[in-house]
């Protein structure tokens, strides 16, 4: 892994390109970790769907809530990204004279990424609280003690898109610090 | 941007002016840092003191008893009413000391220090995630006061209290644009150390 760049060893400090050639590896560890997050986070929010009777049927689905379809749309959209960027990487290890190149279109689109995600967590979560507690103010009512799964499944693809969200964070962290790395002290 | 990125390129196949050409950037690379920083100081700022004094008290006439004249009460909307509403508020103001704070590491530092420099910009990505957030939490919440959700019985409430929502609404814009702006710091940042290699 360390020998195959020469292109770095000419240019730049010797010493930091290698370390730059392992982090590409916990990148894709972590683009992956990103694509499992958002897969798990889209598939148990949309099986959450409840159905109860009192006595007439009234179901309760995540496209009811605007907040929710965003919450799976954006997650949708990362997952699709992840898969994207992880084949770009394992790609692009072939030839480490676009790596650097390619570091920085992936600080750009993971900033969006995370922007993405980290708003569509807020979103759901601000939706999930107001059901969980209610808001006696505006005349909310709660409606967790009704639809008990439906909230334990919106609750879980909560707290594993934060998940995906810290992800991210990691992600322009690593591809920063990779970057830096590369520079000429 | 686009001047200095020419000014860069032309200096950029010299390698023997190495420092110069590392001073260059650095500087344009702050100038760029220092205005983005101001702007998302700013707008957070602004969106703080905007939800801030968001508060509207009116007059609504309910109807207890058909055959009564209606009952006029008092009703109030506040942002600390909702929790989302003040977990943005609280996201904006963090971002927004954090911004000052950095922005006198930054003039302080002036790049001399490259690891203060890799600190604030892992703090730049922490606060758009947090600045982000905050947005879709209120912009969620801010949703259903305006449409309602009808499959729970949540009532809108903006038909009400119209300054309050308008006043809000507003300060979820500015702080969106505090939030871009945080966004372009870190690419400004990225860009800057990309032009070193």
């Amino acid at each position: 892994m360390a020998t195959d760049n020469p292109e770095y060893k000419t240019s730049s400090t010797p010493a930091a390109a290698p370390a730059g050639v392992d982090f590409f590896i916990f990148d894709v560890i972590l683009r992956f970790l990103l694509f499992a997050a958002s897969l798990v986070a889209v598939v148990v929010i949309v099986t959450g769907n409840q159905t109860i009777y009192l006595p007439f049927p009234r179901p309760a689905k995540f496209r009811y809530s605007p907040a929710f379809v965003y919450f799976v749309a954006a997650f949708s959209v990362a997952g699709l990204y992840s898969i994207i960027t992880i084949l770009a990487s394992l790609f692009v290890k072939k030839s480490p004279a676009l790596k650097t190149k390619l570091l920085l279109y992936f600080i750009f689109l993971d900033a969006l990424i995370l922007g993405i995600t980290a708003s569509a967590t807020g979103s759901g979560a601000a939706v999930a609280y107001v059901g969980l507690k209610g808001n006696n103010h505006v005349n909310w009512n709660k409606i967790c003690n009704v639809y008990d799964k439906f909230c334990r499944h919106v609750g879980g693809s909560l707290a594993v898109g934060l998940f995906g969200s810290v992800v991210a964070v990691l992600l322009i962290w690593l591809s920063a610090y990779s970057i830096h790395s590369r520079a000429p002290r | 941007m686009k001047g200095e990125y020419k000014g860069t390129d032309g200096i950029d196949g010299i390698e023997s002016k190495g420092r110069e050409l590392v001073e260059a950037k650095s500087a344009s690379l702050g100038v760029g840092g220092f205005i983005f920083r101001l702007l998302g100081f700013t707008f957070s700022l602004v969106a703080c003191i905007v939800i801030g004094l968001d508060k509207q008290t009116k007059t609504v006439p309910i109807k207890l008893i058909d055959s009564l004249p209606p009952l006029n009460v008092p009703v109030t909307a506040k942002w600390n009413y909702m929790s989302a509403v003040l977990y943005f508020l609280v996201t904006n103001a963090v971002a927004c000391t954090y911004a000052a704070l950095s922005l006198l590491l930054a003039l302080v530092n002036r790049g001399k220090c490259k690891r203060l420099g890799t600190l604030i910009n892992v703090l730049d990505a922490f606060m758009v995630a947090l600045l982000f957030s905050g947005n879709g939490a209120a912009a969620a919440v801010g949703v259903i006061g305006y449409q309602g959700n009808s499959h729970v019985k949540w009532k809108k409430v903006c038909n009400v209290f119209e300054k309050f929502c308008d006043q809000m609404a507003a300060s979820i814009v500015v702080s969106l644009v505090a939030s871009l702006a945080f966004l372009i710091l870190v690419l400004v940042h990225a860009i800057g150390i990309h032009r070193r290699t």
